[in-house]
């Protein structure tokens, strides 16, 4: 069993840090975090090209970590995959013993630096959930029987500030009847709006980590005139803290702002555990745990 | 129908350079109407070959005419003879319609004057939007009318990605989430019903392409028994 199953299984609140692949073959920058914190985290989640960048394989980046004695959190998106490459990337996690997985549809390709490349999509993310389930259950997705199946701990991404939040609900019920074993939500500043969502939610046995980020400057700049668009929403009173300061400054602040965050998550039970974007930086990672208390 | 746009000028111009009598082909049908290879586009295509050759000094011939439909042989048979005193042929119809024509007997070169876009629908004058796939495999039926492979950029089959800001598209915020406008239109009619099942993997086989429909009433005369 995972280390984040086990400790979700077991409330230990876990903490997930999220680590960035380099575009490129330099690993220095992304690997720095393991050794710093090893102890401190449960695993590394690892990006899958997000916001359809183009950056090393998240597959490769999460066997690495673990050939660094962590244990990672492969992001998989179905964007740049057709389900013979998802499945059979699946089957190469489960060999490598890879087992966390989240699952996901990924930002679309126009929004990265490879704007004309075909956008894939041939699964979605409930589908590539059912996906591996059947990988798990010995089959594949055309019915195949497998020689030997892999065993996965499988999380889905949630949106705690959807609106309209009613499609929002329909994807999640269909993303629990398809076997996940925890959400990740999308990044929260806004306590209140997690609140509000978890009793919207009700009581669900599957297990949730929280989004905490260290913004950028920029996306504060944004805030402050009221031109931030994104899925979640930052409070006046967070813009109010970082806006105006050196970009460098924004993230220190911000980080211990996550790292506040992140504490009130857990003393409030807001949610099982956490899922930190620190920009992959281990000196940011480190003022957030420092900020938390952990 | 087909909506296609024209060419930039240059490329046009520059594909039939080599070539001293050309034949613009127009196409009545979809590209006449979302005005981009009908009788009038042709005209203005053929002098603006002729101003742009004239000024070149360069002696030529462009002759023009427009058929009913490019995608039917019944009215583009009689071109092999009208291309016999012409070098080459530019079509204005949609990529079906050039292909066909290029496949005529005795036929020229044949250059295309558009870029087919996508099947869509005629908005208002000169405002054409995509509306269909051709998926082989429709699902209209279940999702209020509303086209989750083309109005999503994604495609997704259940229910919206985590991208949509206030019911806005990732990929483009000027337009709606296909998914939050397919949930508040079977909301509207209580019919959510339809959307709650998991929907399965499309079958992409069926659109391998080249694609091919044989009418029921017409298998028998193509060999194509069920």
């Amino acid at each position: 069993m995972s280390k984040l199953k086990e400790a979700l299984a077991g409330g230990k609140f876990p903490i997930v840090m999220e680590i960035n692949p380099p575009k490129g073959v330099d690993l220095k920058g992304m690997l720095a975090p393991l050794q710093g914190l090893n102890g401190q985290v449960t695993a590394f989640g690892i990006p899958d090209n997000e916001h359809a960048k183009m950056k090393l394989s998240a597959l490769a980046a999460a066997r690495l970590v673990q050939e660094a004695g962590a244990e990672p959190l492969l992001l998989m998106t179905c964007r740049d995959r057709n389900r013979l490459a998802l499945e059979s990337d699946l089957l190469g996690a489960g060999a490598l013993g890879l087992e966390n997985i989240l699952a996901l549809s990924g930002d679309f390709v126009s929004l990265g630096d490879h704007p004309d490349a075909k956008p894939v999509y041939d699964a979605d993310s409930v589908q590539l959930l059912q996906i591996a389930r059947g990988l798990m259950a010995g089959h594949d997705s055309a019915g195949l029987p497998l020689k030997g199946s892999p065993q996965f701990c499988l999380g889905a991404v949630l949106i705690p500030e959807a609106d309209p939040m009613a499609p929002q609900l329909l994807k999640i019920k269909k993303k629990l009847e398809a076997g996940v074993d925890f959400f990740i939500s999308a990044p929260i500043f806004d306590l209140e709006k997690l609140r509000q969502f978890k009793k919207l939610l009700g009581p669900q046995e599957v297990k949730f980590l929280a989004c905490v980020k260290v913004p950028k400057a920029e996306e504060v700049e944004q805030a402050a005139q009221g031109q931030h668009r994104k899925v979640y929403s930052l409070p006046p009173e967070v813009v109010q803290e970082l806006a105006g300061n050196d970009p460098e400054e924004v993230l220190l602040k911000g980080a211990a702002l996550a790292g506040r965050l992140l504490r009130q998550i857990r003393e409030e039970k807001l949610a099982d555990g956490v899922y930190v974007k620190a920009k992959g930086k281990v000196e940011l990672m480190a003022k957030v745990l420092e900020a938390a208390g952990a | 129908m087909i909506i296609a746009e024209r060419k930039p000028f240059a490329e046009i111009k520059d594909a039939v350079a080599p070539y001293e009598k050309v034949l613009v082909v127009g196409c009545g049908t979809c590209v006449a109407v979302c005005l981009a290879g009908g009788e009038k586009e042709v005209g203005l295509l053929a002098s603006q070959l002729k101003l742009a050759r004239g000024q070149n000094g360069k002696a030529s011939q462009i002759g023009e005419i427009t058929v009913e439909r490019q995608c039917d042989l019944e009215f583009i048979r009689p071109l092999s003879e009208t291309v016999a005193a012409y070098d080459a042929v530019i079509s204005t119809a949609c990529g079906a319609g050039v292909q066909f024509l290029a496949a005529l007997p005795e036929m020229k070169p044949v250059f295309p004057a558009l870029n087919t876009t996508f099947i869509g629908v005629n908005e208002e004058a000169g405002f054409y939007t995509e509306r269909c796939r051709a998926c082989h495999q429709c699902y209209l039926g279940l999702t209020g009318g509303i086209c989750p492979r083309t109005m999503c950029p994604k495609g997704l089959l259940n229910g919206p990605c985590g991208g949509n800001i206030r019911g806005k598209c990732e990929v483009n915020p000027d337009r709606a989430c296909a998914w939050c406008e397919i949930y508040a239109k079977l909301e509207g009619e209580g019919r959510l019903g339809l959307i709650e099942a998991i929907l399965p993997l499309h079958a992409h086989g069926r659109s391998t392409t080249p694609g091919t429909v044989i009418h029921p009433a017409y298998k028998r005369r193509y060999g194509a028994h069920e």
